[in-house]
Formats: structure tokens, sequence, C-alpha cells
């Protein structure tokens, strides 16, 4: 871990982020910091009239002027009051604003961060953006009103002492350096620290998540004391961690607030002794007393708020990183709408490789005529997902192109084409909302009839219809309150609904029965009808559907044709097809 | 504040019975939380006295123009601060020793409970919510206890203390000002009611964001398939808007009452300097009493208007306890035996189902009345329409859940006599829904004997046919396979999870469709591999796939929840009953040569 300062080019521009969302907020803002002056001022004129009270009507012995004089005290503050209710409000709107506003931000441009972004960043990582990060941040507006107050409290306050008393005054004074540059100190003392158990926190919720993601397994193994035992370390390092972070905090806090009592000391000292040598009157020195009373909140709020400034900018930055990576695949300025056509798909010499990785596709070279189905045959990782996820723009190809329709995929707007592709992935993700809303999560305007075709089609309707509420019924997390088949099959339906025009079913019936599988093979007869579909799938049945068949292999095409063609000829094509010769599959 | 507080917040209830049962939990902490208590005790004390030597300074020195009692009262204030920054940072750093060793043990005590919970647990709730238990409701804990603790004593104590230095230093003027405590305490409960309406408000809501914003990041791939990014944004728009809206509630509450106990304050400061300010020069209260009376005016309120600020953080920890302890309450609904059973060794493996009834809702049965043997070292296909149950019996033999009929028996013993130990060192599970943990293949492989070495993982590999793959990853064993295996394709994951099945080394194992992603070939290969591994060992095998029915020693077809058919595999080829039809479309579907529209097999 690197230590940040506020020097550091990207603190630097987490302050920017900072003062950016103020200034959208200015108006709340300027509110919340012309009632955190008001309040300043009140809050100096208290003891100034005070003061006055104590000169001028009791040791100058004016009883008439107790009343009035007691009165303006009430008056002020009352002002002082309404200084407090506009300046908390305000500060707040601003801070909330600001928090809710990024948020905001940052969940739009997660959503439109690609696939590779998301292969390559933890769940974990971007929770603690929008969430911890911004806690962190909007600290900051929360404070900065009555830190703008208080900095203005310090001129005027010492101005006043200074008035008062020189000397004493100086003295008082004191404290105010004193106090800053402890704050800063302080701030580089306990900074990395402080991160360092901020870091272990964020890994407890890392652990736990994979603890419970991952629990039938670590039932299924009966490693539940060894899950245990890694929150046991993690505990152990908050535990350190923190151990070391109060050891130096306990060292400085109580400091913070003994300057301003130190300062007190002296005021009695110096002052008591000016008062007796008569170079100060009473009324002076109670006035100094009240005054260094007045500053010891202030001075420690902003003490606190240069501490935690860093942190602060630290966190935004981390925010702004997020917010600056841009998508990697986003609209080219000329990108159209979908051309005309039935949707033929063409791959010219795709390459195609993951960042961290050896090239998976190297010279991929394929037509799709339009209407046509093709079946995409390869071994357990020779890329066949990785080519389907071409088309979609998912990933954008290393080398070469992916044609829709004659035309290069980057040319077309993003919405466009993923409109008009749709895909279901090999692992059916559903979202913890109703059977209805899962299978028209991509066409939200669906009515009811549609919603129900679709799922006929993708043979679900029947054990939708069977569940305790039908369509409404909720499903767990991720669907796991299904069978396999059945979440395949909502999978399967919500493509339909879509209406394609080049529909991808990636290994979409695996966890299908076959007699199931058969139905919905006879349904998808009619749903491909039309449209051009891409299917990966292991089981001849599946490929049967398909009028051609690609053979997948060391990141080329080792063969297309139909599969009759390919298994007579293609002796590659038998060996991942598992066949040696017929009539042998029956042997044990 | 990771995953803040999550899910429904109802009003804690007993909130005395929570702190007590939270007390009993540190029985032991006691002796460092006293050190902490008087270390507190003492700084305060500490504090309180500066406005006494003050007075002396004023009343003594000042006044009477004696320069050695000014010097002398400023040299005991001193002397009072060193004190009290000794014992401040001692408090400071007790009160945090205290909380933390508690909060760690708490984690690691909760954490312990959670794995011990059921599957049945896990399905009904969200992963978010567990996270937040052991997240953001351990440090709502931290945070009161770091910064309320001890503000709730010293405020209290300095109330206490300033209470008692008004009355010493003037009784009727003390009297006068404890007049505006109903005032004050009237503010403070109409605050309360706000505040805690609005707060409950703010943690619901924050829940809500953070669900709406987990699954936004999870499900982040199938939105953009299907282009829903600005209904998403919309849907999450309109969560943080609420949650904004509630902090602002919370806000409006705040800014209300904070003025209001100023305002107070003020009040206060005016009746002193009236009255007081009469009595001075009435010759009966002295110059000094006064300033001490008005210095002490301005503590008296700041551990009030202290008091209110730790409120919400102490109903936030009252909050975290009770979801904590309600976590902890929770019986797990598959326990081990009083007095568990090993399994008597060598294990053979021998697994009966006898009238096993189960449903995920007890009133729903989705195994019905099932009747199986599997003989020990036999391997047995379980084949069946989607939704037939064959997940479910698979989960209840491993006992995932425990039948509400009937018993599962392995070698004679029900398993719920049997110890977890020894059932799950000889008995494996390959879950249908693949998981692996963000680590290294190593990791993962070797999960269920982390003792295993380097040669014995790389034998597991070579037997599974997978060794060379491992090899022409950038870092062999050492690959991150991330967050749920997502660097690996879909046969990758099955692949690394049947690893780690067979590094288990078990004498039972069940396939829940641990292959179905993989191509013909390399299942072939795995078929082949399960033969070594699996010589003399039980196998259930779950799998859409009539070779895998074929390579049985039996197959067990299941419908609705029930065994409708079981014999081996030319028996009910022979049977013509279900599975003479399931082959019939199998045959159709699986023949190479038929070209998919053919019958059986044949050139
Ligand atoms: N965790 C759960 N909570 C509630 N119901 C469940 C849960 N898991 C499965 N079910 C239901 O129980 C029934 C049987 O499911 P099971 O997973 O055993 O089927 P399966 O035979 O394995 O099907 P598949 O071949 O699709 O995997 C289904 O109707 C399913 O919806
Ligand atoms: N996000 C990723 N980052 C790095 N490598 C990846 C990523 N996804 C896949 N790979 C690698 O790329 C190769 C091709 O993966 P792909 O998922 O396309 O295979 P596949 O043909 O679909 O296999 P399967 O039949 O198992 O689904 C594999 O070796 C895999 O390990
Ligand atoms: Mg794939
Ligand atoms: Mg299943």
């Amino acid at each position: 871990m690197t230590t940040r300062r506020l020097g550091d080019a990207s603190v630097r521009r987490g302050l920017r982020l900072i003062f950016r969302m103020l200034f959208r907020y200015r108006r709340e803002a300027v509110a919340s910091v012309l009632f955190a002056l008001g309040w300043m001022v009140m809050t100096v004129a208290g003891p100034f009239l005070q003061k006055v009270v104590i000169d001028r009507a009791i040791v100058g012995e004016r009883r008439d002027l107790l009343a009035p004089l007691v009165g303006a005290v009430l008056a002020v503050g009352a002002g002082r009051a309404l200084g407090i209710a506009g300046r908390r409000y305000f500060a707040f709107r601003v801070s909330y604003r600001a928090e809710t506003d990024l948020r905001n931000r940052i969940f739009e441009h997660i959503q439109r961060l690609t696939f590779s972004y998301h292969d390559r960043t933890a769940t974990g990582e971007l929770m603690a953006r929008a969430s911890s990060d911004l806690s962190q941040v909007r600290l900051i507006y929360a404070m900065l009103p009555i830190t703008v107050a208080n900095v203005v409290m310090f001129g005027v306050v010492g101005g006043l002492l200074v008035a008062l008393d020189p000397v004493l005054g100086a003295v008082a004074l004191a404290a105010i350096p004193a106090l800053l540059g402890l704050a800063v100190v302080y701030a580089r003392v306990v900074l990395e620290t402080s991160f360092e158990v901020q870091e272990r926190l964020a890994d407890m919720a890392t652990v736990v998540q994979e603890g419970v993601g991952g629990i039938r397994v670590t039932k299924a193994f009966g490693r539940e004391m060894a899950e245990v035992a890694r929150v046991e370390a993690v505990a152990d390092g908050i535990f350190a961690k923190t151990m070391q972070l109060i050891g130096k905090r306990a060292a400085y806090v109580p400091v913070f607030e003994l300057i301003p009592s130190a300062a007190a000391v002296a005021v009695l000292w110096i002052g008591g002794l000016r008062v007796i040598g008569g170079a100060m009157t009473l009324g002076d020195f109670v006035a100094f007393s009240q005054y260094m009373v007045i500053l010891v909140f202030p001075l420690r709020i902003t003490g606190f708020f240069f501490a935690e400034l860093p942190r602060a900018a630290a966190a935004a930055s981390r925010v702004v990183e997020l917010l600056r990576t841009a998508p990697d695949i986003v609209d080219a300025p000329d990108a159209g709408p979908m051309p005309p056509g039935n949707g033929e798909v063409r791959f010219c010499h795709v390459g195609f490789s993951y960042p961290d990785g050896p090239p998976v596709l190297e010279d991929v070279d394929l037509r799709i005529p339009a209407g046509s189905a093709v079946a995409v045959v390869g071994s357990t990782g020779s890329g066949k997902t990785t080519l389907a996820y071409l088309v979609p723009r998912f990933y954008d190809p290393s080398r070469g192109q992916v044609l829709i329709d004659g035309v290069d995929v980057r040319r077309i707007r993003l919405d466009d084409l993923r409109s008009a592709v749709a895909v279901v992935f090999e692992e059916p993700f559903l979202f913890s909302a109703t059977i209805r809303d899962n299978i028209a999560f991509g066409a939200p305007d669906a009515g009811d009839d549609q919603v129900r075709l679709a799922a006929r089609l993708a043979q679900a309707h029947d054990f939708i219809v069977e569940l305790p509420d039908g369509y409404d019924t909720v499903v767990g997390e991720r669907g796991l309150s299904l069978s396999g088949g059945q979440r395949q099959r909502i999978a399967l339906a919500r493509a339909m609904i879509r209406d394609p025009r080049v529909l991808i079913l990636d290994d979409a019936t695996s966890s299908v029965d076959a007699v199931t599988e058969a139905e919905i093979r006879d349904a998808l007869r009619t749903v491909m009808a039309g449209r051009t579909t891409i299917i990966i799938a292991h089981r001849v049945s599946t490929l049967a559907l398909a009028e051609k068949v690609v053979l997948i292999d060391e990141g080329r095409v080792l063969a297309t044709g139909t599969h009759r063609e390919l298994l007579a000829s293609v002796p590659r094509y038998r060996e991942v097809l598992a066949e040696v010769s017929p009539g042998e599959e029956v042997a044990p | 504040m990771m995953y803040a507080r999550y899910g429904a917040d109802d009003r804690v209830e007993r909130p005395l019975r929570l702190i007590r049962r939270a007390v009993a939990l540190g029985r032991d902490l006691r002796w460092p939380a006293t050190g902490a208590l008087v270390a507190a005790v003492v700084a305060t004390v500490a504090r309180l006295a500066g406005p006494l030597v003050v007075r002396t300074g004023v009343d003594e020195g000042i006044r009477v123009a004696d320069p050695g009692v000014v010097t002398r009262a400023s040299i005991l204030y001193l002397a009072l601060l060193v004190v009290q920054y000794g014992t401040s940072r001692a408090a400071m750093y007790a009160v945090t020793l205290v909380g933390e060793r508690y909060l760690r043990r708490l984690r690691v005590v909760v954490y312990r409970h959670l794995m011990g919970l059921d599957l049945g647990f896990f399905g009904r709730t969200k992963s978010g919510v567990l996270v937040s238990r052991m997240t953001s409701d351990m440090e709502a804990l931290t945070t009161f206890a770091d910064e309320g603790a001890i503000s709730v004593l010293t405020s209290v104590l300095t109330v206490l203390g300033v209470g008692v230095g008004l009355f010493v230093t003037d009784p009727g003027l003390a009297w006068l000002v404890m007049a505006l405590l109903p005032l004050l305490v009237a503010a403070s409960l109409v605050f309360r009611r706000y505040a805690d309406r609005a707060y409950r408000q703010v943690r619901e809501q924050i829940g809500l964001v953070l669900g709406a914003l987990q699954e936004g990041i999870s499900g982040v791939r199938v939105v953009q398939a299907y282009t829903q990014e600005p209904g998403q944004q919309e849907r999450f728009g309109r969560v943080n808007e609420r949650y904004y809206e509630a902090n602002l509630q919370a806000a409006r509450a705040i800014s209300t009452y904070f003025p209001a106990v100023d305002l107070l304050r003020t009040v206060g400061t005016a009746i002193v300097l009236f009255v007081g300010g009469g009595r001075v020069l009435d010759g009966t209260l002295t110059f000094g009493s006064l300033i001490a009376f008005l210095l002490y005016l301005n503590w008296f309120f700041e551990p009030i208007v202290q008091l209110s600020n730790v409120y919400n953080l102490a109903q936030g920890a009252l909050a975290a306890l009770s979801k904590l302890f309600g976590l902890l309450d929770r019986t797990p609904a598959v326990v081990e035996a009083a007095d568990p059973r090993p399994l008597p060794e060598p294990v053979r493996g021998e697994l009966v189902f006898d009238g096993v009834t189960f449903g995920y809702d007890p009133d729903v049965p989705v195994v019905r009345g099932l009747d199986l043997r599997v003989a020990p070292g036999s391997r047995v296909a379980v084949v069946g329409e989607t939704g037939a149950g064959k997940s479910t019996l698979a989960k209840l033999a491993v006992r995932f859940y425990d039948p509400q009929e009937g018993r599962v028996l392995l070698d004679g013993i029900d398993l719920r006599d049997i110890g977890f130990v020894s059932l799950r060192r000889h008995v494996a599970l390959v879950p249908q829904e693949g998981f692996l943990f963000d680590g290294s293949l190593r990791y993962n492989i070797a999960y269920a004997r982390p003792e295993m070495s380097d040669e014995e993982v790389w034998e597991v590999c070579r037997t599974l046919g997978i060794d060379d793959w491992v090899r022409s990853l950038p870092e062999r064993l050492d690959t991150d396979v991330r967050e749920r295996g997502g660097r690996l394709s879909s046969g990758e994951r099955q692949l690394v999870s049947l690893a780690r099945a067979l590094a288990a080394d078990p004498a039972l194992i069940v396939l829940d469709e641990a292959t179905s992603n993989l191509d013909p070939e390399s299942e072939a290969q795995v078929e082949r591999a399960l033969g070594v591994l699996l010589e003399g060992r039980t196998a259930i095998v779950i799998a859409h796939r009539l070779r895998t029915a074929e390579r049985a020693d039996r197959v067990v077809v299941m419908d609705a929840g029930r065994v409708v058919e079981d014999g081996t595999f030319a028996e009910l080829v022979a049977a013509g009953g279900a599975f003479t039809h399931l082959r019939s479309v199998w045959e159709q579907a699986e023949s190479v040569w038929g070209d998919g529209g053919g019958g059986s097999s044949g050139r």
C-alpha cells in the first residue's frame, strides 16, 4: 500500500472532485457558511456582552443597566441558535446531496464499465467506493461550513483578545498555531495506520462474502472451521492494527483538549498578575476566560477537520480513479443504427486475448448467413464463449473485425447492437425479484401475455404456475431457490422476450433433462425461424438445431460443415464429441 | 462502514436485557474495564476541578491582590492538566482495548455460529445481510465503544460533577438553573421520538441502497447484455433518493434540537447574569462565584448536547446488538448429535434412504417417501426431469438438510448420529452450483485438505487430465481464479470443482451435474479418471446424459420427488417404462450418427 499525501496528483484530483461537487451545491453551501458566520459573530459577541454586563452593570454598580444588557445577551443567544440551525441544516443538505449524487454517478459508471473491467475488479472493492469512501467524503462537506466560520473566528477573537490586552492576547493566541500544528502532525502520524485499519475492515467484508457465497462448498467438505480461522485471522489483524492506532491516538487526542486548558492557565496566571498590577480590568479577565472557553470546541473541530481532510481526499481520489476509468467499449463517434438486414454475422480474421493471458482466438474467419443457425463446438476453454461475446461487443477483438449485416459492430450504436443481439449466458444469473420481473428484464414494458408466451417457449410456464406464487414468486439470491434446469429456462425466456435479430445460446440447456430439452428444441425451431442463431453446445441433440457446425480448435475455425460431414471427415470433431466409432457407444 | 446496516431494523426490544447479555459475554474483561472507568473518573474530576481553582485564584488572589495565590493556583491548575492528560490517555487506550478485545471475540463467536447454521438458513438470507452482520454491525459497536462509551461516562460524570459544583458554589443560583432542566428533558424526549424514527428509516434505507448496489454490480453483465442500464440507474436512483430523504429527515431533527439546547444554555446564562449580578451588587454573592458559575454553566450544557450526540450511536449499537444476538439465537436446523458416532473404519459407503420425505418448505414436500439403497462401492446414476428432486436427494445424502420423515443411513448409521468431522471426511458433494474461491488454483483444489503437497495436487490434476491445462496457465497452480472463478471458462470451473472433490479422497462422492458444461471429450476423460479414482468407492452421479446412465451400475429414475424406476441399465431398458422413453429421447439426442433426426444409433 502506498502512502498518500495531500500533494499526490491523485489526491489533488480527489480534492478537486470535492470542490466541484461543492460548487454544484453552492447555494446551500453558501447559505450554510453564512449561517455559520452569523453563528460565529453571535458566539463571539456573547462573551463580549457578558464582559459589558460585568464591567458596566456589576463592577460599575449600575443596576439599571443589568436588565437591558441581559436582554441583549438573550437576543444574541437567540441569533446564535438560529445560526446553528441554519448552519447544520444546510451543511447536512450539501453533504447528503453530494454523497447521493456521487453514489448515483458511481453506480452509473459501474453500469457502463465493460466486462474486462469487472473481470478484474472484486465486488467488495466497488461496494467500498460507493459506501465507506463516500461517507468519508461526506464528512468533509458536513464540516466545511463550520470550519470556515471557525477560521474566521480565530481571526476575530484573536483580534479582540489582542485589543483587550496585547500581552495576554499573544499568549492565548499561541494556542491556535499550536493546535493546528498538532493537527497536522497528528494527521501524518495516524493516517497510514488508520488506512490499514480501514483495509482490514474491508478484508473482513470480502472474507465473509466469500465464506457465505461458498457455504455449500465449505459445508460439503466440512471446512467450516477453516473459514472461521480465516475470519479469526482478519479479526486478529483488525485488533492489532486498531491497538496500534489507538496507541498513537491516545497520545495525541488528549493534547487537543489540553492546549486550550493550558492557555486558560496562562490566562489565569499572567492575566491574574496583570489585573493585580492594574494593567487589566476584572471584566477583561472574565471575557478572556470566556473566550478561551469559546475557542476550545472550534479549535478541536478544526484540528479534527484537518486531520480528516487527507483521508477524505484519499477516499475521493479513489472515487475519481473509478470515475475516470473510461469504459473501453463505447460508441464510436460515427456509430450508426443497426444496418438493415436479417442478421448475417461475419468474423473476419478475428484474434483475441484476455489482458493477462495467452491468445484465446488466433484467426477466426467465419460467415454465418442471415437467418441461419450455426452450432459452435470445441473443447472446454477453446474460446466458444469468448467468440460469442465479441458479437454484442462485450469485448472487442484485438485483431480483425466482427460484422453484422456487413457493418463492423464497432460502427453500430451499442444500445442498438445489444438490443438486436440476445445472449443467454452459460451461467444463468437471476435477480432476487419475481419470476415475471426476471423474464421481462430485457423488456420491462412487456405485458403478461408476452411473459407467458416467452415462458412457454422456454418450457418454463408449467413449472412456474406450480410455484406457490406463480409468476409472482420471488426467487432467492442468484435464483438459488430454483433447480438448475429451472433457472436456465427462466434465462432462456428472458432472451426470447427480446425478439432479437441474432440469438446466442451459450450452453443454455446444459442443466436441462433430455425430455425437456427436446421440447425446448421444438419450441426453438419456431423461435429461430428468421433469425440468426449461434448455438454453443456439447450435446449432439442441440447441434441438430443447427444447419451448420463450426469446430473451434486452438483459436481457429478448424472446420465447418454439417454435422455428418464433419463426423465423416474431421477426426478432431469425432474426438471432441468423444466418438471413437459408431456402435461402441452402448458398450459399458 | 463498509456495508452499513442492512435489512429491516425492528425496534429494539428490552434493551436492558440485551445489555446484560452483552456484558455477560465480556465478563473476563472486567479488570481492564474497571481500569478504564477509574481513569475516566479521575480525568473528569481533574477537569472539573479547574474552575474551582480559577475561582480560588480570582477570589483569594486577584480580588485581594495576592500574586502568590494566583501563582499557586496556576501551578495547581497545571498539575491538574498533567493528571488529566495521563488519565485521559490511559482511559482512551483501555476503553479501546476492552472494546476491541470484545469485538474480536464477538466476530469469531458470531461467525462460528454462522458457519454452523444450516443451508436452509443460507438459502433464506441474503448474503449481504450476513456480511453486514459481520462488518457494519460490528463497526456500529466499535464506533459506540470508541466515541460513545467514554463520552457517556464523562458526560454523565460531568453533569453530576458540575451539578454538585453549582450547588456548592451557590445553592440559590443552582436551583434557578435547575429549573431549566424540565424544559431540556422535554426537548430531549421530543427529539428522541423523531430521531428514533428518522434513524430507523436511515438504517433501513441504507440497507436497500447497498442491496441494490450489490445486485447491480454482480448482475452487471446481464444488465449490459439486455441494455437495461438506464432502467437500473433509474431504480437505483430512486432507492438512493429515498435514502437521502431519510437522512434529511434525521438532519431536520438534529438541526432543531441542538439550537434549542443552545438557546436554553443562553437562557441559563442570562438568568445567572441577571440574578447573580444583582446579588453581587447586593453583596450576597462573591464575584468569583459568579465567574465560576458562568464557567460551570458552559460545562453543564455541553455534556448534555454530547449525550444527545451519543444517543444516535447508542441506538445504532443497540440495534446492532439485537441483530447479532438474534443471529446467535438461531438454532441450526442441522445439528451434530449430542454423542456423535464416528463412522467405523474402513468406511464402506453404503447409503440408504429409508422412507425419506423432505421439503424446503415443510408443507411442500419435494422428495416424498423415498426408498433407495446404494450398495457399497457401486455407482448409481440418478436421472429425471428438471425439478424432479435430484439435487435435493444429493443434498440429503450429505446432510445439508435433514429429512422431515424417514432416515438417511450411511453404513447403517443414521446420518444424524454421525459426527460432522467423520461425515465430512468421508462424504463429498460437488454441488450443481459450482463455486470457486477467489484465490489460487492450489487453494481451490486443496480446499478439503490444505495440508496436501504440491506433488499431490499435481497428481490429482494428472489423473483428471487437467495437468496440461494447468501447466499452460501463466502462473500454473498459483494462478488466481478470481471471484467465483471468473478467470476460467465454465468447463474449466467444473474441472477444478471435480479436482477439489477428488482431492478430498472420500468414500462416498455425490456428483450433481458436475460435468454438465464439459465437452464430451473432456467428460469422457473425467469418466475414465473417475473410474480409476472411484475404484471401490460409492458414487451417486446425477446427469442428463445417456452415457452416465450407461456407465453406472444402477440407474434410478426420479419423478416428482419419487423413485419411479430403479435397476440396471439393461433392466430398465427392458422394462419399457419411463426410462425406456427417456432412453429413446436420449438416443435421438446423443446418437452422434443420427444427425438428431433419426432414432437409434446406426449409420
Ligand atoms: N433452496 C430451495 N428452496 C426452495 N425450493 C427449492 C430450493 N431448491 C430447489 N427447490 C425446488 O425443489 C424442487 C426440486 O429441485 P431440485 O433442485 O432437487 O431439482 P433437480 O431434480 O435437481 O432439477 P435440475 O435437473 O433442474 O437440477 C424444484 O421445484 C425447486 O424449485
Ligand atoms: N475473464 C477472463 N480473463 C482471462 N482469461 C479468461 C477469461 N475468461 C476466459 N478466459 C480463458 O480463455 C479461454 C477461453 O475461455 P472461454 O470461456 O471462451 O471457453 P469456452 O470455449 O466457452 O469453454 P467452456 O466450454 O468451458 O465454456 C479459457 O482458457 C479461459 O481460461
Ligand atoms: Mg463457455
Ligand atoms: Mg439439480
